[in-house]
């Protein structure tokens, strides 16, 4: 079995807080922060922590604006994103496919 | 193993995906809210003996109207409320899979109304004219179908009830003795009043459990 596709999953997006985020933006062009919170069930400090890490990264761009009088944050992923999104599962697959029996 | 994990790595994103495509604001106060005003404008149609072709559809036009302006000061209301956009990406492919339908059965309206005035005692009887309220029902219906592959299953079920339900009646007709202006009225108040109610009340208390969980 070649071990290598494991070692290229990017770390980043691997971890499974982060992974969910990346999921939902996937299919959407945009979400707003209550929108991602609702939908994964997370605490608003631990959505506002991976946010962070995915936008340092460069995979996620964050728009902060006001709707209402109200303050509204959306994410959206960015075209590096999507690229690393679409390898992370490129290689998934890979995994799959490896482990499947002749 | 390894595989294992990653088969499920697939799944959680494949289901993540879908849920975040899906439309999930509360159905219920809409779809109540339309089958009440749907039920209300059957009742006053009747009452009120709106049965000239022109002026039954004018009517209908205008609940319809009535209908769609509550739906959205709703969605806007709810959108609100959750510090949310109410232009958000699921509703915008909803209303580009209501769309199609819906401007085929207007355009069928506004020729229908148009060609009514022209035709000799045109304006006289809804009698020729009752499969205009059935293809309302049927366009209806492919648009909430359409709309059904942004939102929880349920509302594709609920359009395969209005096509269903109106391609039954077109195949099966109507008795000779049925009056046209009762059979008119009572299409419209039973598929778009009281489907919406039935559907909105089954709503109410399975919505909040479900997305609860």
């Amino acid at each position: 079995m070649n071990p290598e596709p494991f070692f290229q999953l990017d770390r980043v997006i691997h971890e499974k807080g982060r992974l969910t985020i990346m999921s939902m933006l996937a299919a959407s062009p945009e979400l707003s922060f209550t929108e991602l919170r609702d939908g994964l069930g997370m605490t608003d400090g631990n959505l506002t922590t991976h946010i962070r890490t995915l936008q340092q990264s460069g995979y996620l761009s964050v728009t902060k604006s006001f709707q209402n009088n109200r303050p509204l944050t959306t994410c959206a992923m960015t075209a590096a994103g999507r690229k690393a999104f679409a390898n992370y599962i490129n290689l998934l697959e890979q995994i799959i496919r490896q482990n499947k029996p002749e | 193993m390894e595989s294992n994990w990653a088969a499920e790595h697939l799944q959680v994103i494949r289901t993540l995906m879908e849920r975040s495509a899906l439309y999930r604001r509360a159905l219920a106060p809409i779809m109540i809210f339309n089958g009440v005003v749907g039920m209300a404008a059957a009742a006053l149609g009747w009452a009120l003996r709106i049965g000239p072709p022109r002026a039954f559809i004018l009517f209908w036009a205008g609940v319809g109207i009535v209908a769609a302006v509550g739906s959205f000061l709703l969605v806007r209301r709810q959108a609100i409320k959750e510090s949310e956009s109410f232009w958000s990406p699921p509703t915008r492919r909803i209303m580009q899979a209501l769309l199609p339908p819906l401007t085929v059965g207007l355009m069928v309206s506004v020729v229908v109304w148009a060609r009514a005035g022209s035709v000799p005692r045109g304006d006289g009887s809804l009698a020729g004219m009752l499969w205009l309220p059935l293809s309302w029902v049927v366009l209806y219906g492919c648009a909430f179908h359409a709309a059904g592959f942004f939102m929880p299953r349920g509302m594709r079920l609920f359009g395969w009830a209005f096509i269903m339900g109106g391609c039954g009646l077109f195949s099966a007709g109507f008795p000779d003795w049925a009056r046209p202006l009762d059979c008119a009225n009572g299409i419209m108040g039973c598929f778009f009043g009281g489907l919406h109610l039935a559907y909105g009340v089954y709503l109410y208390f399975t919505e909040r459990r479900r997305n609860e969980t």
